[in-house]
């Protein structure tokens, strides 16, 4: 199985700190094939820049994507550039505060990755919220492997501050899910 | 009465009834020997606390003997007396005592025969059914003989500097009452304990806590009054119990051990609950306060109850409850009978212990308050967390994919003393209404910790100056410009309701009231 992810936000937000460790989780807790590709540049400063992470069990010939499975955006102007190369039918997860995605988008999840962190006291950290949301509506790595590579990405006397994090945004795609199978069945309310 | 024996009370009405009952003593009927008759004026002035009464005393049995429909010499008697017998009928119910032990019959004075009958066949009945379930003596619960001078030394009265922030801050001061803390302090101090202004005043306070903000001392005067109360109790300077003393009454009722109560019986099917659930949701008396209010005030302050259950299922949290669940007994703490608080005290610990819980979650801000802190001051330590729903809802709703549908009201918030002042916790209610979408929230003049006492406490001593500071809170409600009140507490919503009754009032703009957690059972959803 491979899995083809972007992750998209505005330099400063830890967008590639998140696409290592997705990749990371993946090679060395997981023990799958993965790359990424990472574009720096002008984005680096202010505009929109990417993580690129594919994820396979076989062997990963190119590590540059034309069309992802999800795609991860934290910051409209990175979500516009990339949108294009989401493939029809694929997953979209955003920072509800800081996307307006399209209505046409089918496959969406939003988290408020930022104001989680905020409220957490670090703002910073809304890279690590956005990994554990990301590790439970998509899968693509353990939640085992994902947090030991947090653990070990972050810096050192930050790790239980920042599993905290991790445990928020997975908690919240926990209940997201959760929350989609109850409005299929019917419960939309706590009335109902 | 005696203990083994049947006890029987027929209210009987002075008109159609009694003359029946006085041929039947004429002529030497063989009225059942223990029955007590009881000579009325009109069985329509028989309340919900008169025909509940002679229960809370062990009687086995009421029957009240009224005039036929129609022949009722002030025109509504018999109506009122049969629904305040429906009422009270519901309440033993949800007690757990046989509704059938109280019993509405009408008469005309030509009819002693079926007068006799109907004694006859009463008594037959209840002795068929056994000895009601309370009985006349209960377990003894002591409390040591109060001297004043311990209290004053409790709560450093004598600390007091006479400079009257507490008068000058206090509602029913402000409401016009010839009442002042300061001067209750002072008598205190001064001795003038058996001063009738002294006993009144000591009755009279909301125990509201608004004195205490301001105190430069940190005089804690409404555990002071508390405490006096108890002192004045033991005294035999009992207060003015409203409602005739009905509250008190179903409390002291809780404390016989052998109730196997109703209390959740309106609780729907799609509400779930788990006797071995790790978490108990205790509920409070909301079921009592709707049957007793349900005429004139037409509050559903259960909804409070069933939507927090609500709340829990909706976030996977399926807790148990205590089927035999008594009044946590704050309202006789804080009137004085301590000895009835520790009994209900001793039942309630008994069974949550024997459920094994973890965490007890309650949505009234007095149960909260009471098994939170004044379970283990009087010696019943709970050993369990005691968490107030508010903050279950915060943290759930701050972990969880939520959010809430707009609610088309304009609002203001009530707080809650027991929350709001004693707890020091103003903002956990506030945190919430700011996650939801009503049409515009606006405080009242007074809010948070300086907020106004909804007008009464621990159901002693409502008059027109509580009145009065209703009316002044449902003003200062009005200038809001809010459509709806949302409230923390079961009672404010029935006092508030109450207040909303007053014909003097100024009836310009009818105020919604709500509770808050309501507001958000109806409100959330998920994303
Ligand atoms: S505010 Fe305190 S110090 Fe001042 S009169 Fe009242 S009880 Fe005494
Ligand atoms: S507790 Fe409230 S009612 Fe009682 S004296 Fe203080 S402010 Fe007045
Ligand atoms: S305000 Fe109304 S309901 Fe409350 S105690 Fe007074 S009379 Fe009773």
């Amino acid at each position: 199985m491979k899995k083809e992810v972007i992750i998209t936000g505005f330099g400063g937000q830890g967008i590639v700190l998140a696409g290592k460790v997705l990749g990371n989780a993946a090679a060395i807790g997981d023990g799958r094939e993965s790359t990424l590709v990472q574009s720096y540049g002008p984005e680096s400063r202010g505009g929109a820049c990417s993580a690129q992470v594919i994820i396979s069990d076989t062997m990963i010939h190119y590590p540059y994507i034309r069309s992802a499975d999800v795609l991860v955006a934290m910051s409209q102007s990175g979500y516009e550039k990339y949108i294009g190369q989401l493939k029809d039918g694929g997953m979209l997860l955003y920072d509800r505060d800081l996307v307006q995605p399209d209505d046409s988008i089918k496959e969406k999840y939003a988290v408020p990755a930022t104001r989680l962190a905020e409220e957490l006291g670090r703002k910073m950290m809304a890279n690590i919220i956005m990994i554990g949301f990301i590790t439970s509506v998509t899968e693509v790595v353990t939640l085992d492997a994902a947090k030991t590579t947090v653990t070990e990405s972050v810096p050192k006397g930050t790790e239980k501050m920042n599993l905290d994090a991790f445990g928020k945004g997975y908690d919240y795609g926990l209940s997201r899910l959760k929350g989609l199978e109850r409005k299929a069945a019917g419960k939309t309310g706590a009335m109902s | 009465m005696n203990q083994d024996q049947f006890n029987f009370i027929v209210y009987v009405c002075n008109w159609g009834p009694h003359a029946a009952y006085m041929e039947l003593q004429d002529r030497g009927a063989d009225i059942p020997l223990e029955i007590k008759m009881v000579r009325v004026p009109c069985t329509g002035r028989i309340g919900k606390a008169l025909l509940f009464k002679p229960f809370e005393m062990g009687a086995d049995g009421v029957l009240l003997a009224g005039c036929r429909s129609g022949s009722c010499r002030y025109g509504v008697g018999t109506e009122n007396a049969a629904s305040n017998t429906e009422d009270t009928r519901k309440i033993l119910e949800l007690l757990g005592i046989q509704k059938n032990r109280l019993r509405f019959e009408t008469f005309l004075p030509d009819e002693p025969e079926k007068l006799l009958d109907c004694l006859k066949s009463f008594v037959r009945d209840i002795k068929a059914m056994g000895k009601s379930p309370v009985p006349r003596k209960r377990a003894a619960e002591e409390a040591a003989p109060l001297a004043m001078a311990d209290i004053l030394t409790r709560y450093d009265v004598h600390s007091c500097q006479d400079c009257g922030k507490c008068t000058s801050a206090c509602p029913l001061a402000l409401s016009g009452k010839a009442f002042s803390p300061r001067a209750v302090a002072h008598d205190a101090i001064t001795g003038n304990l058996d001063s009738e202004a002294f006993v009144e005043n000591v009755w009279s306070c909301l125990t509201c806590g608004t004195c205490y903000e301001r105190c430069p001392s940190a005089v804690n005067f409404p555990e002071f009054i508390r405490d006096a109360r108890h002192f004045l109790k033991q005294n035999r300077h009992d207060g003015h119990e409203v409602h005739g003393g009905f509250f008190q009454s179903l409390m002291r009722t809780m404390t016989a051990e052998n109730l196997t109560m109703n209390r959740w019986s309106a609780v729907p099917p799609e509400i779930k609950t788990d006797p071995r659930g790790k978490v108990l949701f205790f509920g409070g008396c909301t079921p009592y306060f709707d049957t007793f209010f349900n005429r004139h005030l037409g509050v559903t302050t259960s909804s409070i109850t069933l939507d927090s259950l609500r709340l829990l299922n909706f976030f996977d949290v399926v807790p148990a409850v205590l089927p035999d669940e008594r009044c946590c007994g704050h309202d006789l703490l804080w009137t004085g009978d301590v000895e009835n608080f520790k009994r209900l005290a001793r039942l309630n610990a008994d069974m949550m212990a024997s459920t094994g819980v973890t965490e007890i979650i309650t949505a009234c801000p007095e149960c909260y308050r009471t098994l939170a802190h004044d379970y283990k001051e009087q010696g019943f330590d709970l050993n369990v967390r005691i968490t107030h729903i508010y903050d279950f809802l915060e943290r759930e709703i701050g972990k969880n994919a939520v959010t809430f549908k707009d609610f088309g009201k304009a609002v203001t918030f009530q707080d809650s003393c027991r929350m709001s002042r004693f707890e020091g916790r103003p903002e956990l209610p506030r945190t919430l209404l700011s996650k939801m979408k009503p049409q515009g929230f606006t405080e009242m003049q007074d809010s948070g910790k300086s907020a106004v006492c909804c007008g009464n406490s621990g159901w002693i001593g409502c008059d027109s100056y509580s009145k009065a500071l209703q009316v002044k809170r449902l003003k200062q409600a009005k200038d809001t410009g809010c459509d709806t009140i949302v409230t923390a507490c079961p009672k404010c919503q029935v006092h508030l309701a109450c207040a909303m009754e007053n014909p003097f009032r100024d009836a310009q703009k009818e105020l919604g009231v709500k509770d808050l957690v309501s507001l958000v059972a109806e409100t959330i959803c998920w994303e």
